[in-house]
């Protein structure tokens, strides 16, 4: 049974079949809602949202691309709500951790081996300016930069995921990487300067 | 080589992407040229970083999750219901609501006084009764 009987079976009620879209797509819709927002458990609650916006969704799906597709758009509009969210909060989070009610640091870091010595390294000096770094790129950017580097697409399938051009997603990626190397670039300078 | 040209190849060349001639051009570039090295090092960090996130798990119990969510959705009335549903029970519920208001409405009417179903004049509805004088008085004059 291909991908597009079973979504007509779970138009139709057999809703427990939606299953099988999850099980198969949970580690990839994961990946691109991490690498938005670098944190295990937002990620997983983004990753939920995403199933049931797809599930709710299912009968607007009109089946002209890849079901992988469509979810990835998914995933990407509701991680950049989910940012743009956040963004606002962020004022009184930064005055919660100016106060010293919430330690920054908490949740904010990917779950390193602890075990690795090198890994403890890169998790206490570089993982949160990194991700600063990739945080500060403008979204269409940052978003084909998660998707090409984070799931490992090819152009193409950015394009297509994206709605625009090849073209326009290899200008987007370069400009993103040319941001991040000045981003990190900076921080180098800075560090050299101590 | 100089910085620029060393940077913007640093991704293929630490990628393993890049051809022979101009991976040596790169790597000997990086033995002489601090900044360059620094960035060099830091990107690789920055593929460590993406590679730990790209490696975490989702939660197991997902689908279960999803699966729980979606059924109870469907029992609150969202979801996959048919199209026609969609139309239909906001009507429904719009007329119900009209019939229970024209229901009280007309509760409301039949404790009313029946009869009298006439205007009646202002001069007689102003007229007190408690302030009547009596036909007596009027018989006297």
């Amino acid at each position: 049974m291909n991908e597009n009987e079973l979504i007509k079976l779970i138009i139709q009620g057999e809703r427990e079949k939606f299953g099988i879209f999850v099980e198969k797509y949970q580690q990839m819709v994961f990946r691109t809602c991490i690498g938005f927002v670098h944190n295990k458990d937002d990620a997983d609650d983004l990753t939920q949202e995403v199933f049931i916006q797809a599930y709710q969704s299912l009968p607007e799906f009109k089946m002209k691309s890849a079901f992988s597709t469509w979810l990835y758009r998914i995933a990407v509009n509701a991680s950049l709500n989910k940012i743009r969210k956040s963004a606002g909060k962020s004022f009184i989070h930064r005055l919660e951790s100016f106060f010293g009610s919430e330690n920054q640091m908490t949740g904010q870091f990917p779950a390193f081996d602890t075990d690795d010595p090198e890994n403890i390294i890169i998790k206490q000096e570089h993982s949160q300016w990194i991700q600063k770094a990739l945080d500060s790129l403008p979204e269409n950017q940052r978003t084909a930069i998660v998707l090409s580097k984070y799931d490992d697409l090819s152009q193409k399938e950015i394009a297509e995921i994206m709605n625009t051009t090849e073209g326009a997603v290899e200008a987007l990626l370069q400009r993103a990487k040319k941001n991040l190397r000045e981003k990190l670039s900076e921080n180098v300078r800075g560090k050299n300067k101590k | 080589m100089n910085c620029q040209l060393c940077q913007e190849n640093l991704d293929a060349y630490l990628g393993g992407g890049l051809p022979a001639g101009m991976m040596t051009q790169v790597e000997s570039h990086l033995k002489t040229c601090d900044s360059c090295k620094r960035l060099s090092e830091i990107q690789l960090l920055a593929n460590r970083v993406i590679r730990v996130e790209k490696e975490t798990e989702v939660d197991p119990f997902l689908v279960t999750r999803v699966l729980a969510n979606i059924e109870r959705l469907d029992a609150a009335g969202f979801g996959n219901a048919p199209l026609g549903a969609g139309i239909l029970r906001p009507a429904l519920i719009t007329l119900s609501l009209a019939a229970a208001v024209l229901f009280g409405i007309m509760l409301g009417n039949l404790s009313r006084p029946a009869g009298n179903a006439g205007k009646i004049p202002l001069e007689l509805a102003l007229i007190n009764d408690a302030s009547l004088e009596s036909v007596d008085i009027l018989s006297l004059e």
